[in-house]
């Protein structure tokens, strides 16, 4: 399938991410003759372990999500990054972890925006936001280039739009940019011929980026509140599952 | 298999019906056969690897299992898991001679092994399935598998395997229902076990009903040159046929 690059906006420091600035964002795209072709969604879920005893926390992973992606709409996938794992599985895999009762889907996230064509790559520009709330928690955009589907040698094409695409959005001076993280798809046991699981890694680490920045800019404001409380209950998920429902509280 | 949509996610619920047998493996070309003239369609080989993950001790609000079933007959071995609920209850389910349970099945990619002791879940046992399988379509989609039961030796040692019950095959009939339909699955399945009875006995899992005495002359009927061995297997299949297989016992 054809390489995609998964960009998160990273507001610069002291501002946050708002709707005027995907509004921008998506104008800029039609600014360069990007052609509107319909909606996208993709989610994200937080799942958490459903323990007897909490005391044993440690033992269990903290980062495990799934993921849905419009790509591959009868697929699921699980990615616990701190293990480098990734699977991919039918939809069915969410009703079995439903009966088995093990882990609880906690919070989820939806990135949903709108699809554009240009030339040979497919462009889509989303919000991120918390499942059942519109508060826009960030800015995502895929950039696929259709005639490649190795990774290796797509990056110099994909490198040249982004500078390119960078330099159209800095006429416009937003406070933020983009940015592309590169996982190591190979620690995943991944090949270089791309697929939606590497997809789906790309979307876990720019949510593993997310709520690094956002624990980052809480922690400037409030950092003798939350760090004590943090370091006392230091689980991610319920850190971020706070930040998204809007709360400062660990 | 029944979806239903309900908000952003799917939420599909599935149930399976089952029956399980033994017969002496001396009989199961005899059996073979059988199902050939009553199937007309050719058997499938079957080799899967199960195994059986349990939740760790803190893990879950109550204990949990789940199967991963690796199917070692294709080119790039494939992964399944497999979870297997509570069975049907109730006056309605007693009278009924086929277990109904709940039953879901996801096809994964070759780390699920990874991803489930990832999540806290330990290897309880381990099974190697060896034989030949039927898959057609008559009032349900009805499989029918005839397998060895194979222990391994050593961790994953496939090639070491060696049978748990030398000299038995276990003979498993299923196939897959909805709280909507169920009923008639039942029936189906039941008008098709009925064809088997001279060579085994289908019963719900747990029940053992160990070997019929029957089989030997029904096997020796089947494999005899001119003892109706085809007319045999094409009449039991020409019923079924004409009937359609909704016939229930």
């Amino acid at each position: 399938m054809p390489v995609k690059w998964v960009l998160h906006w990273q507001p610069n420091a002291g501002t946050t991410v708002n709707s005027q600035i995907l509004t921008e964002v998506s104008q800029c795209v039609e600014g360069i003759n990007g052609v509107k072709e319909g909606r996208w969604k993709a989610t994200l879920t937080f799942y958490r372990p459903m323990l007897r005893e909490q005391a044993n926390m440690a033992e269990f992973p903290r980062d495990f999500l799934g993921i849905s992606l419009p790509e591959q709409p009868n697929k699921y996938y699980f990615v616990i990054r701190g293990q480098r794992l990734v699977l991919e599985a039918d939809l069915t895999i969410q009703t079995i972890m439903e009966r088995l009762q093990s882990y609880k889907a906690r919070v989820a996230l939806n990135f949903e925006g709108f699809q554009y064509q240009l030339g040979d790559f497919q462009l889509r520009v989303g919000k991120v936001v918390p499942n059942h709330a519109e508060s826009l928690r960030g800015i995502l955009m895929e950039v696929e280039y259709l005639p490649i589907s190795s990774w290796d040698k797509s990056h110099q094409i994909m490198e040249e739009f982004f500078d390119i695409w960078q330099e159209a959005l800095s006429k416009r001076s937003l406070p933020g940019h983009f940015v592309h993280i590169e996982p190591s798809f190979g620690e995943f046991g991944l090949s270089e011929q791309y697929t939606s699981q590497h997809t789906a890694i790309q979307y876990a680490s720019i949510v593993a980026q997310m709520i690094a920045t956002a624990q980052s800019a809480q922690s400037d404001v409030t950092r003798s509140l939350i760090l004590p409380i943090c370091l006392m209950e230091p689980s991610v998920t319920i850190q971020f599952a706070s930040l998204i429902d809007g709360n400062l509280a660990c | 298999m029944v979806g239903k949509r309900l908000g952003d996610n799917y939420r599909i619920f599935i149930m399976e019906c089952v029956v399980q047998g033994i017969v002496e493996t001396q009989h199961v070309e005899a059996l073979e056969i059988l199902l050939q003239g009553l199937c007309g369609v050719h058997r499938e080989r079957l080799r899967i690897h199960e195994m059986c993950l349990k939740s760790g001790p803190n893990l879950g609000l109550v204990a949990s299992e789940v199967r991963l079933l690796c199917d070692l007959e294709q080119p790039e071995p494939a992964w399944t898991v497999k979870h297997v609920g509570g069975a049907m209850r109730g006056a309605g389910a007693e009278q009924i001679s086929v277990l109904v349970r709940t039953m879901v099945e996801s096809k994964a990619s070759k780390n699920v092994l990874r991803v489930f002791y990832a999540l806290g879940y330990k290897l309880d046992h381990e099974l190697l399935r060896v034989g030949f399988a039927f898959h057609f379509q008559r009032g349900a989609q009805i499989t029918i598998t005839v397998s060895s039961v194979n222990k391994m030796l050593k961790l994953h040692a496939t090639d070491e395997a060696v049978p748990v019950t030398p000299g038995i095959q276990l003979v498993e009939v299923t196939a897959p229902a909805s709280s909507e339909n169920y009923t008639e699955v039942v029936a189906a399945m039941s008008s098709f076990c009925e064809y088997l009875a001279p060579l085994l006995h289908l019963s719900k899992p747990g029940v053992s009903t160990g070997v019929v005495p029957t089989a030997a002359a029904a096997a020796a009927s089947l494999m005899s040159d001119g003892g109706g061995v085809v007319p045999t297997a094409a009449a039991a299949a020409a019923s079924l046929m004409s009937d359609g297989g909704g016939t229930t016992l």
